[in-house]
């Protein structure tokens, strides 16, 4: 267990177990729960106004499903443009609960985790049987079948009767070991809730990626015919995939519904593909901590965008419509920019931060 | 009967100008295997430059409609020159996601116009009354003159292509870019080509689908996503397979539109059957209709 200082030099492994570990040294570990323990205790200790931990809290939701995105999209090589999909039928899992029971009912309010757990395995359903055609698909074709999936996913929303035709379904405030959660604890308690939830997946994939599982996906992104030679099974890896990232879609969705408690179509449309698609790739695709830079990145930059105009318009009378501009124009800068000139994304900023301060003061 | 010949009328209109749509996507994907998801953002602009050249500039509608075409060629030319013309080689994700980055620095360009939020239609310059074509069946002018023009475009496009020097070059690097550049073809100048041609005719697209159907920055943008499912059930790589395609996605929206809204509760089907079918298509033609096969190797 022994630190391995030579590390930073090159591969140094004598055997498979030191290779799989998840920290490479003692340090290391130590700063990961250092860190931890920060994002533990900085509500605690800087309390800020629900208008802003809503912001926090939104980043960690789109966390959770960026990182099943980026298994598909940049462990596995599919792509999906249907994630935001993928996430409403999470959200409407809890929400039929919601619409069956009555929304303040125990199973609602006490039972959230298992719900949410819940939420994930439909999710996972769902992406299995989307991820069918990706045993034939590829490309271009994949990406036009998950838009498929997106549309008739908003059409069927907007269609059915039973999901009050995409309009808000009301969510009742959940109950904790203390209690009601109310109005002012709402946002710091969902808070930690999806941190835990962030930390045990980010943990879970991390794992599943030293498995075969996690080693046939990447070997199938690589090559699925040479996959198939080496024995692998690259249709069932493929719709594995899907269900991966539709269950972590779809834990997303539950959160999603339980802290805006409420489930309205629009927070599910192509739109949020899109932007969720975005994110994995200005995080980094294939990177486990670009899954985090990702999506923290560009909500930052949604109310820098939001502040901007907002000071433009104060300026300039008349120019109301500038927010609904700038808004799309930012984003789409923000992609084009990073693909045609970091198109590893902010986790390649970090791993040469990373290695700087390992090697300092030399040189590489 | 003479309703079902009345749907067929009108999806034969609107699927033709799904096929003008998509053959434009199908001649960027043939040359430079890009799909582009910036399609409906370019019909936008090249319906709304239309509008503003004929109310603001004062020209007439034929002129006009001209003067955007040549305008959306070499704006698509450009988007080609700056942004993809780099990205030669990279994996199809990145292009994609280019390609929407790309739609979205145009959506925020266009709302920063009036033409982003307001509603527009074109003062009709041809008789409002319908022809009818017998049997209780009729067909506006403006739906008449459309179709025509539609056809007359693909016609030409479809002559350039088998005859015209360029033509065959552009269809030499769909087949194969090394023995293309071996005997003096400019790719990345045929590229460029396939896509102000892409412009050029998205700029007509648009400008007939905002004569038939009036200006809506929304409802012009949606061209482009519906145009997918056109290009993936004809097959990507087929000019024919684009129009038989856009064709068949006409006449499925309006059959549903005709026969399933409002019968069994449903309505809305039109947006939403093209992809089903799709979906189904896909499950026993993965290469849609008439697309080739690659094949892969290891």
């Amino acid at each position: 267990m022994s630190a391995n200082s030579w590390l930073a030099t090159g591969n140094f492994h004598t055997g498979y177990k030191q290779e799989q570990k998840t920290f490479a040294s003692s340090l290391d570990r130590s700063i990961f729960i250092l860190f931890l323990l920060i994002l533990f205790v900085w509500p605690v200790l800087f309390p800020i106004s629900s208008k802003y931990m809503l912001v926090v809290d939104n980043i960690l939701v789109a966390i959770v499903a960026v990182i099943g995105l980026n298994l598909l999209l940049g462990f596995g090589g599919l792509i999906s443009v249907g994630h935001a999909a993928f996430m409403g039928i999470g959200a409407y899992t809890v929400a039929s609960f919601c619409r069956t029971l009555g929304d303040s009912h125990v199973i609602v309010t006490h039972c959230w985790p298992l719900l949410i757990i819940l939420s994930g395995f439909t999710g996972a359903v769902f992406g299995a049987i989307v991820g069918l055609p990706a045993m034939r698909l590829k490309h271009l074709y994949l990406a036009i079948a998950t838009l498929s999936f997106q549309i008739i996913f908003e059409w069927v929303i907007n269609f059915m009767d039973f999901f009050n035709q995409g309009q808000t379904i009301y969510v009742g405030r959940v109950y904790w070991l203390t209690g009601k959660i109310g109005r002012s604890d709402h946002y710091v308690f969902w808070y930690y809730a999806i941190l835990t939830i962030v930390v045990l997946l980010g943990i879970g994939v991390r794992n599943i990626l030293k498995t075969r599982y996690g080693r046939s996906l990447v070997a199938v992104r690589d090559n699925d015919r040479a996959a198939d030679a080496m024995g692998m099974n690259p249709g069932l890896t493929k719709v594995y995939a899907f269900a991966l990232a539709g269950f972590f879609a779809g834990v997303a969705g539950a959160l999603h519904a339980y802290l805006y408690r409420g489930v309205g179509f629009e927070s599910f449309t192509l739109h949020y593909s899109v932007e969720y698609l975005a994110m994995a790739i200005v995080g980094g695709l294939g990177t486990l901590n670009g899954s985090f830079w990702g999506p923290a990145a560009l909500k930052f930059l949604d109310i820098q965008v939001e502040h901007l105009a907002e000071n433009i318009d104060h300026f300039m009378t008349g120019a109301s419509n500038l927010a609904t501009a700038f808004k799309p124009l930012s984003f789409g800068l923000v992609i084009v920019l990073f693909l045609m000139f970091e198109p590893r994304g902010i986790a390649n900023w970090w791993r040469i931060a990373k290695s700087y301060t390992k090697l300092w003061p030399f040189r590489y | 009967m003479s309703y079902f010949f009345q749907l067929v009328v009108s999806g034969t209109v609107v699927g033709s100008i799904y096929a003008l749509a998509a053959l434009g996507l199908v001649l960027i994907y043939k040359s430079s295997r890009v799909a582009s998801f910036a399609h409906g953002q370019l019909i936008a602009a090249g319906a709304f430059l239309t509008f503003f050249m004929t109310i603001t500039v004062g020209m007439p509608i034929y002129i006009a409609l001209a003067a955007s075409m040549i305008i959306s060629f070499f704006l698509a030319m450009s988007i080609e020159r700056i942004f993809l013309r780099r990205l030669i080689g990279e994996p199809i994700i990145t292009v994609i996601m280019v390609t929407i980055g790309l739609a979205s620095i145009l959506d925020g360009l266009i709302y920063m116009t009036p033409f982003g939020t307001e509603n527009f239609s074109f003062p009709s310059f041809l008789p409002l009354d319908p022809i009818s074509l017998g049997g209780g069946v009729s067909i506006s002018w403006i739906q008449l003159v459309g179709f025509l023009f539609t056809m007359g475009l693909i016609a030409g496009f479809s002559w350039f292509f088998k005859k015209s020097t360029v033509g065959i070059s552009m269809r030499a690097v769909s087949d194969d870019q090394f023995a293309s550049m071996s005997v003096g073809i400019s790719v990345p100048r045929v590229f460029g080509l396939a896509w102000a041609t892409a412009g050029l005719t998205a700029a007509a697209a648009g400008c007939i689908i905002g004569n038939i159907m009036g200006l809506n920055f929304d409802s012009l943008k949606a061209f482009g996503i519906t145009v997918f499912p056109v290009i993936i059930l004809g097959g990507l790589d087929s000019i024919l397979g684009a129009v038989v395609a856009g064709i068949i996605t006409g006449l499925i929206q309006q059959f549903a539109t005709g026969y399933l809204d409002g019968n069994f509760g449903l309505n809305g089907t039109q947006d939403v059957m093209p992809y089903v079918i799709l979906l189904v298509i896909l499950l026993f033609k993965p290469h849609g209709l008439f697309g080739t096969h690659e094949i892969e190797r290891v």
